[in-house]
């Protein structure tokens, strides 16, 4: 019997499917594709593969396979398409628990009844309304909004997950603050699909403010610019969004608050520098407009970072390399592109940001850049990463990489 | 036999450890060793058969490498304030304090950080930059003495982590010994460093997945505004129901913390203050002052709506510190009205706390002890604290029943055994009301991954048959398996 077969016998027909061209990941076609209804099923289709030796790679929304390197053999995919329920939403408790395969933005309207509550999961990553919440979870996955809520690890309060070989577990729970256990969801976070596949994630969920004002400078200095970004991350102010855009020279400031709180800071801002206001679709546009742009053109795109008095470095980094940067200022994260597929470009403003004492990821780009990026840990990390791979993944089945 | 070849073990570690660290830091005398017989669960005890204080990460290094190759079990040590027994050691094993690694080794306001050495204690941070407007934000009650090697261990939290978060939220960086003496560095000074984040997975671990031996923590500056209130009610469900009604209505206040009447009663009798209901409620909002005006007019209104007898705003600083010290003194005070106490840290979703109240009132009843509440009401982290008698034999058993039933009562309404201080031994029996077999073996593989020998504070946070008996569908993976050498299958 052909795998496409075997699997069928374990889930039923119509959860398998023989992998297309379409379902290639970095190249590779896969024999099978496979979409569990239940972490069990999930357990079943690892289990086989722990049994014949295959290898299998998760796959939520699709679209962000490419952050990390593709695998070397594979033969499932195991896509969490199925797995799409709102499970739990607790609005008085400000929580939810969802299955890991429900895409981002059908949460977000699924919790938000605005006739009743006001409520948000306050993350934004890049890449589109596909995103499931366990891709956002499995790369870490952050947007411009981190810079007040935090990222997927600052949020998630709980998770289920299904080991490599097959233990249906939990960690965390239901309630904003919990000790009970080891955190196994910091170790998801991140961890590319490589440990375990997430099926269930608890997440923590913020008031939707009741005003936001947007203010803009031009600034094409580095260091007035950055200097700017820093008065405001000592202000009395409570910015969603810092955006700094290079070679642009632009610094985008939301305030979030009530309506007489927000234009008190509006005004805190004038005293920080020549800024302007924006009225509401425009600031919408800009936003959307910085969040997407480092992806705008074709070229490689880099998740970048640096401690705060490194950001005028890292502007004019980006400046020199010719690169298109925005940079969420207060936590200097943020994601350069690449105008093109050149080497030496790549290679400079990769060696300026690690002079800086920064860190890479690749986000897009081809395996030249990937070995480029990598950043081999110390020996003592190195095998604590091998052995926590070890004891979720025993027999190696999951075909991802956390670097 | 065993109990000769740990005496020799001991002896041989002692004598290396001399030389590590000088003679004069290893401790082997039976009355010094009792100062380190239990943490602040001080029903639980053991005298460790060694104590070694370390000065330097060179020196824990060493020492821990000497543990790994004489198979000594060890277990770190900060200030012992902890709740859960974390920092309690084996009769054959060794205590490794870090009292002496208490220098705060850089300050850098530029990028908003403090890297400390482990024996630090929290509210030193705090000290060390308050000068220049800037606070180290989580604020355990134990802050005057607790460390932060321990705090990292029990990702410790305190009033104000409603707001900011936990521990866990605000820790960059740490160096840490691990369990066979080797240094890896977790965490980065960047932000969105590549691989695991092995930082995140090791705070909260309780001491199991190595010795931190320094830690890169960030600042966040002073708050622009404040405000502070206590509000007054005639029944606990009242003060419960407005905690909801805050957080329904979209505040994120900085802290929300309630007392009922024994509590209130307690800290009287230990403060000077008139305070007279069954229960009350603090609520403290900061941040930009229009925004803390705005939202805290709306708090005192929905006190107000939920019949609050009484609304008393904090009109200075000093009557804010005295709202808090009554807050803050009714753990202490609680020896005044029994004389013994066990506290617990279940939690709750917060909208069901009227419920789980009555809950805990109606337990109080049936085993016919008095229960106060002092809690962290706004992320429904409750600490009942249970008075019994220590004299009386019955009381001790019954207190003890009672106080599983409450954690039981918790994990019933969907929530956790514990929010902040730990499972430590005193709940690692109580971990299968949460966690199933499978849930618990795959702690056991990260544990693993981290202390493959087992020798790295044993017998802490998951249940072992020594603690607990067997606990079903839970397997312990051994260590000849783990090594590869063999297999269950
Ligand atoms: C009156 C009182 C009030 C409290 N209030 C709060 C509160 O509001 N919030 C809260 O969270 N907790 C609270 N606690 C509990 C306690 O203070 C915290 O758990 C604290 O973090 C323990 O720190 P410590 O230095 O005393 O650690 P210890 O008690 O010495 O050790 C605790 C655990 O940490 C481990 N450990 C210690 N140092 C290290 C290190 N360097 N590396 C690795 N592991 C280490 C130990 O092995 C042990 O498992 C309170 C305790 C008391 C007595």
């Amino acid at each position: 019997m052909g795998l496409v077969e075997d699997l069928a016998a374990d889930l039923g027909p119509d959860r398998v499917r023989p992998g297309g061209p379409d379902d290639a990941i970095g190249g590779r076609v896969p024999q099978a594709v496979a979409e569990p209804l239940s972490p069990a099923a999930v357990a079943l289709v690892l289990a086989r593969a722990g049994r014949d030796g295959l290898a299998v790679r998760v796959r939520g929304g699709g679209t962000k396979q490419a952050w990390s390197a593709p695998p070397a053999r594979l033969d499932v995919v195991l896509s969490t398409r199925a797995l799409h329920r709102l499970v739990d939403h607790a609005p008085g408790d400000m929580t939810c628990v969802a299955e890991a395969g429900m895409p981002l933005a059908a949460l977000q309207v699924a919790i938000s009844d605005v006739t009743t509550h006001r409520q948000r999961l306050m993350l934004d990553p890049p890449g589109g309304a596909g995103a499931t919440l366990g891709g956002v979870l499995a790369t870490a996955a952050a947007g411009p909004r981190r810079v007040r809520y935090g990222t997927p690890r600052d949020l998630v309060i709980g998770a289920r997950y299904v080991t490599g070989d097959g233990l249906a577990a939990k960690t965390g729970g239901r309630v904003v603050k919990n000790v009970a256990g080891y955190d196994v969801a910091k170790l998801l976070i991140g961890s590319h699909g490589s440990l375990a596949v997430i099926t269930e994630v608890a997440l923590k969920l913020h008031p939707l403010p009741d005003a936001a004002r947007t203010v803009v400078l031009r600034e094409p200095d580095p260091d007035r610019a950055a200097a700017f970004c820093d008065a405001v991350r000592g202000a009395p102010v409570t910015p969603a969004l810092v955006e700094a855009a290079w070679p642009e020279g632009l610094v985008l400031v939301r305030v979030e608050s009530t309506a007489e709180g927000a234009a008190a800071q509006v005004e805190r801002l004038r005293d920080l520098g020549p800024i302007q206001e924006l009225d509401e679709p425009a600031a919408d546009a800009l936003a959307a407009d910085l969040a997407g742009r480092a992806w705008a053109g074709t070229g490689p795109v880099l998740a970048v970072g640096v401690v705060p008095d490194r950001l005028p470095g890292l502007l004019r980094a980006a400046a020199a390399a010719g690169a298109t940067l925005v940079v969420r200022a207060p936590v200097c994260a943020g994601e350069l592109g690449l105008p093109d597929d050149d080497p030496e470009r790549a290679a400079r403003v990769v060696g300026a940001v690690r002079a800086l004492g920064g860190s890479v990821q690749l986000r897009r780009g081809g395996e030249a850049l990937r070995a480029l990026v990598h950043d081999e840990p110390g020996p003592a990390v190195r095998r604590l990463e091998a052995a926590l791979k070890d004891g979720l993944d025993p027999h190696g089945v999951l075909a991802g990489a956390a670097r | 036999m065993a109990a000769t070849q740990t005496t020799d073990r001991l002896g041989t570690l002692a004598e290396r450890a001399r030389a590590i660290v000088g003679p004069v830091w290893v401790l082997s005398d039976p009355a010094q060793l009792r100062t380190y017989e239990c943490d602040g669960l001080t029903n639980q005890r053991e005298r460790p058969g060694l104590v070694v204080l370390p000065a330097t990460t060179d020196e824990v290094a060493a020492v821990v490498r000497a543990c790994h190759e004489l198979g000594v079990p060890f277990v770190a040590r900060g200030a012992g304030s902890g709740l859960s027994g974390g920092a309690m050691p084996r009769a054959e094993g060794v205590v490794i304090g870090l009292a002496r690694m208490r220098e705060i080794l850089a300050v850098d306001l530029p990028n908003r950080r403090v890297t400390v050495q482990p024996g630090v204690t929290n509210l030193a941070i705090t000290e060390a930059v308050a000068p220049h407007g800037f606070y180290y934000a989580p604020d355990p009650s134990s802050q005057q003495v607790c460390t932060i090697g321990g705090n990292l261990a029990e990702n410790a939290g305190g009033a104000h982590c409603l707001k900011y978060g936990f521990t866990v939220n605000h820790a960059l960086a740490a160096t840490v010994v691990l369990a066979d003496g080797a240094v890896a560095e977790l965490g980065s000074a960047a932000p969105d460093a590549p691989g695991l984040d092995l930082l995140g997975v090791l705070i909260g671990s309780e001491g199991t997945c190595g010795i931190v031996t320094e830690a890169v923590v960030g600042i966040l500056p002073r708050p622009q505004h404040v405000e502070t209130l206590v509000a007054f009610f005639d029944t606990v469900e009242e003060g419960g129901e407005t905690v909801s009604e805050i957080i329904s209505a979209g505040i994120l206040p900085a802290a929300v913390e309630m007392m009922d009447r024994l509590a209130i009663e307690a800290a009287r009798a230990v403060t000077h203050m008139d305070w007279d209901a069954e229960s009350a409620l603090i609520v403290e909002l900061d941040g930009p002052e229009s925004e803390v005006r705005s939202q805290f007019e709306a708090v005192a209104r929905i006190c107000s709506a939920h019949h609050a007898r009484e609304v008393r705003v904090a009109a200075s600083p000093a009557e804010r510190a005295a709202i808090w010290t009554a807050r803050k003194s009714a753990f202490a005070a609680a020896g005044r009205l029994a004389p013994a106490y066990r506290v617990q840290d279940g939690v709750i979703p917060r909208t069901r706390l009227p419920e789980v109240l009555r809950g805990i009132a109606e337990l109080s009843e049936r085993y016919g002890l008095r229960v106060a509440n002092v809690f962290h009401a706004g992320d429904g982290n409750l600490h009942p604290l249970v008075l019994y008698d220590s004299a009386v034999p019955e009381e001790v058993q019954q207190s003890e029943e009672l106080a599983m039933a409450i954690v039981a009562l918790c994990v019933e309404f969907g929530g956790s055994i514990t929010g902040e201080h730990g499972v430590g031994t005193e709940k690692a029996c109580s971990m299968p009301k949460m966690f199933d077999g499978d849930d618990l073996t795959a702690f056991d593989r990260v544990r693993g991954a981290f202390d493959p020998d087992g020798l790295c504070n044993p017998d802490k946070l998951l249940p072992t048959p020594r603690l607990c008996g067997e606990v079903p569908g839970f397997h312990r993976v051994h260590p000849v398996e783990r090594a590869g050498l063999g297999d269950r299958l």
